[in-house]
């Protein structure tokens, strides 16, 4: 029998991750070799071919490796291509950014790619101890990127999300343990036929109650507004876009270990309350990434809702991670354009940039109205199919909030809007965005128009992915 | 010993670990109960684990609770030389 590792056509499923892994070396190559300092645009691109590669050979079967701890099927190749793309985006975004001097750029990718690593490994592990450890993988890199800049708001927001991440990762580890002491195996699937205790119960919350610290669902989102402030721009387009989608993947794991009961009722408050808190929060601020925080509060609530629909519900899912992280990504990448210091751009910064700049005003009010869930833009559907399927499941209640909230968050979101197209400039402000940070805008703005007005392709992809779940 | 008594310290430990985490004034110490808190979940993983699988887990808990160390401690470095301050209220750039 030939070892697993060397069997390949098991290995062809992974060979995405094994890229990225290469692509992590050649990273560390800058570090020693001082000429290769720019090559980390072409590391770029081969995450991106690894994608595309992907998108069009997806395994037909489940593949499951290394004894079931990383189950490789159509939903991980989905979501493997969706964090590629992220990361892809991401570095496109980066490689836009004025670089601090005393940062090392081979640093900065090389955490970027392990953080990407690290999602990759989440979203297809296919036991609670490998995601525990995949969730490490993702995190700790992102605290140092958080903090990379050395200045008082990266490291004060790398500092608050350690200390409050770490604090979710002694809370996971516990329930581990406690759930390791009653399920042998931790794989998912044991982990659903397993006994129901008061023991488990405790072991499952803690567990959860840290994946949602990731995920940012309130009440364990007190890092998020500052982490995504301090963070350089890139970075807390990262954070939005792909460690939020890991989160919610294992927490969407763990809802569906349960039919009813406590667990469920948990749910049903974590995502009640995360609607109505961050919808309110989000209006009384005034920095844009501060915005952009709350509002990513909000959609993580917004996700949570999307659960309750059983299976239209993991449909949503998998439709939402990529419309709101398009969105997200593009709103961050005009913040990234506008902004003077490290704390990003005021909401009022953007007076008069309709007439400035009309096409990048244009763009920003397709995010907004993507992120508000406007038609036809591709965030109505989302927000509309993840609300359906809630619906269809006889949580009325629940959805009925949510839409309330949803209105509420029409206002900031507008606000937003109207400054840039009512307001006159305060300052003649000369805005000189670089090509790839307008290169990124111009496709996300596509992206979130085309993914609403045809939302066919990309949903039938999303149902496929979703059978496997 | 039995387990029962293992699961019941390593409860205590970590209980007032995060306890300690919570009310303390010191980046420094703050880090410190963290690293409690992983090794009081790290004992229980320990104590009823069964058979091999678990003691696999603790040796992989150890890497993860060194690398956040080596994370945290060059985050509270970078703290010290720029804030010239580890008390967490001091620490006050962002809003909120």
């Amino acid at each position: 029998m030939t070892p697993e590792i060397l069997d390949f056509t098991a290995n062809s499923a992974a060979l995405p991750l094994m890229l990225l892994i290469a692509g992590l070396l050649i990273l560390l190559l800058p570090l020693f070799v001082r000429r290769l300092n720019g090559a980390q645009g072409f590391i770029a691109a081969g995450a991106l071919i690894a994608m595309a590669f992907f998108f069009r050979r997806p395994p037909a079967a489940e593949v499951a490796l290394f004894n079931g701890a990383l189950v490789l099927n159509p939903l991980s190749a989905y979501l493997w291509a969706f964090a590629t793309a992220a990361l892809g985006l991401v570095v496109l975004l980066s490689l836009a950014r004025q670089a601090a001097p005393d940062e090392s750029q081979g640093e900065y990718y090389f955490l970027l790619f392990m953080a990407a690593i690290g999602l990759m490994v989440l979203v297809a592990a296919g036991d609670l101890f490998t995601a525990f450890i995949a969730l490490e993988l993702l995190s700790l890199p992102v605290y140092a990127l958080a903090g990379i800049r050395r200045s008082k708001p990266g490291l004060e927001a790398a500092y608050k999300y350690f200390m409050l991440g770490a604090f979710g990762s002694g809370m996971t580890v516990l329930g581990i343990a406690v759930l390791n002491a009653l399920y042998p195996a931790l794989s998912f699937a044991a982990l659903k036929a397993g006994p129901a205790s008061p023991l488990a119960l405790a072991g499952f919350l803690l567990v959860i109650s840290g994946f949602a610290f990731k995920t940012a669902l309130v009440p364990f989102h007190m890092w998020v507004p500052d982490a995504y402030e301090g963070a350089p721009t890139p970075v807390a387009a990262f954070m939005g876009a792909a460690v939020k989608a890991g989160g919610v993947i294992v927490l969407w794991r763990l809802f569906h270990l349960f039919d009813g009961g406590p667990v469920i009722r948990i749910f049903w408050w974590l995502a009640a309350i995360t609607v109505t808190f961050a919808n309110l929060a989000a209006l009384a601020q005034s920095g844009l990434k501060r915005l952009l925080a709350y509002s990513s509060v909000a959609h993580a609530g917004y996700l949570a809702v999307a659960f309750f629909g059983g299976r239209q519900g993991a449909e949503a899912v998998l439709y939402y991670l990529p419309v709101y992280a398009m969105a997200t990504i593009g709103a961050f990448a005009v913040a990234a354009a506008l902004e003077t210091d490290e704390k990003g751009p005021r909401i009022e910064d953007l007076a008069g940039l309709a007439k400035a700049r009309p096409w990048l005003a244009g763009a920003m009010a397709a995010f907004m109205f993507s992120l508000a869930g406007v038609p036809p833009l591709a965030g109505f559907f989302a927000k509309f199919y993840a609300f359906a399927g809630a619906v269809n499941s006889g949580y009325t209640g629940l959805v009925v909030l949510a839409v309330i909230m949803s209105a509420v968050s029409m206002y900031y979101y507008l606000k937003v809007t109207v400054v840039m197209y009512m307001k006159p400039a305060a300052s003649e402000q000369v805005y000189e965005a670089p090509g790839l940070a307008e290169a990124v805008i111009a496709l996300m703005a596509a992206g979130v128009l085309l993914a609403g007005v045809f939302s066919k392709p990309l949903l039938a992809i999303a149902s496929n992915a979703a059978r496997y779940f | 010993m039995t387990q029962f008594h293992l699961l019941a310290i390593s409860f205590a430990l970590f209980a007032s670990a995060a306890a300690g985490f919570l009310t303390c004034n010191s980046l420094v110490r703050m880090l410190m109960f963290l690293e409690l808190m992983l090794n009081a979940a790290n004992v229980a993983i320990v104590a009823l684990g069964q058979g091999a699988v678990g003691h696999a887990y603790a040796v992989m808990l150890f890497a993860v609770a060194a690398a956040e160390a080596g994370v945290g401690l060059a985050l509270i470095l970078s703290l010290a030389s720029v804030f010239r301050t580890l008390e967490p209220g001091n620490i006050k750039e962002l809003k909120g």
